[in-house]
């Protein structure tokens, strides 16, 4: 498990060592976070809001 | 004018009781089709497996890459040229067009969309070629109805800022026109008889019974549910959801028997 910070409030939030990128996490601050990866390194981002996908 | 939509399990095992009964019709027919299962069947043919994605709400779609689109484009247009030449061999004027023809269904391809994957996890992914209608440029149609009896419009629509054509889903698509036509009646022709709740048909909803309705049943149903409540909303005056593979489909459902969603 990696600890991160939530960038909304600065708690604390603890994600899987191998979550992917894109993986959206719930923080008890209620904010929707995106996890990132870059140089290998995890952290987190709001996640913006989708819809569902919709085709044929 | 109406609007028929027709799942892709009537197109594939009763398309002919459809276009018997679209003979007896003497108002002006917009008939939207779908196709899900021969694109994948002609997907497969090809060689490319095709590849679901479930959304959060627990719909499952096709994910259209660059080259599914293509199989796509092709399987649906070959669907339209069957149901048009059909249609015209047997007297009607009909005429067989895409949403991307004159610009018909302008949409917005999704960029990036939520998957559950294999996991089980909620993950934003890049979106595939897929899209969700914008625009329908009516007085396409409303010329066209000038000149024809038929319309038969396949579910792919136009991306201007991408400039690509995209899958977009059937059902969307017939909302989306009978929204803009201010349509008289939708049609929705599938596998099931209506509405079914516990093993019986729903006969009649109002937009908010609907609304209410489609958190309590399953995905792909509400879905129809929420935009045919949309659609009554929005000047349609009913939706009607039925039987795509009895005898007489078309005329059964104008007769009220499925799932009929109207103001009270």
């Amino acid at each position: 498990m990696v600890n991160l910070k939530c960038p909304i409030c600065g708690g604390e939030i603890t994600v899987e060592d191998d979550a992917l990128p894109g993986e959206l996490v719930e923080h008890e601050c209620g904010a929707q976070l995106e996890v990132v990866k870059q140089n290998g390194k995890l952290s987190l981002r709001l996640a913006e809001q989708i819809g569902e996908d919709w085709g044929e | 004018m109406i609007v028929v939509k027709i799942g892709g399990r009537v197109v594939k095992n009763s398309l002919d009781k459809i276009i018997l009964d679209i003979l007896n019709i003497n108002d002006k027919v917009i008939l939207v089709h779908g196709g899900g299962d021969i694109v994948t069947d002609y997907t497969k043919r090809l060689g490319i497996e095709p590849v679901f994605v479930t959304s959060p709400e627990g719909i499952r779609s096709r994910y259209t890459t660059k080259e599914e689109l293509e199989v796509y484009i092709m399987a649906m247009s070959l669907i339209n040229k069957s149901i048009t030449s059909k249609l015209c061999s047997l007297g009607k004027n009909a005429i067989g067009i895409t949403g991307v023809d004159g610009g018909l269904l302008l949409a917005e391809r999704k960029k990036r969309i939520v998957v559950i994957d294999e996991r089980g996890k909620k993950r934003i992914i890049e979106g595939g070629y897929t899209g969700k209608v914008k625009e329908v440029r009516s007085e396409i149609i409303n010329h066209l109805v000038k000149l024809f009896d038929i319309i038969v419009v396949s579910p792919i629509a136009l991306d201007v800022e991408e400039r690509t054509p995209l899958n977009i889903d059937g059902d969307q698509a017939a909302f989306a026109i009978s929204k803009a036509l201010r349509a008289n009646v939708l049609i929705l022709l599938s596998d099931v008889e209506g509405v079914l709740v516990e093993g019986k048909v729903i006969n009649r909803l109002t937009p908010s019974e609907a609304k209410e309705l489609s958190k309590k049943i399953g995905p792909g149903m509400n879905r129809k549910l929420l935009m045919a409540a949309e659609s009554v909303e929005n000047g349609v005056n009913k939706v009607i959801i039925g039987s795509g593979v009895k005898d007489r489909p078309i005329i059964n459902a104008l007769e009220l028997n499925g799932t009929v969603i109207a103001n009270g």
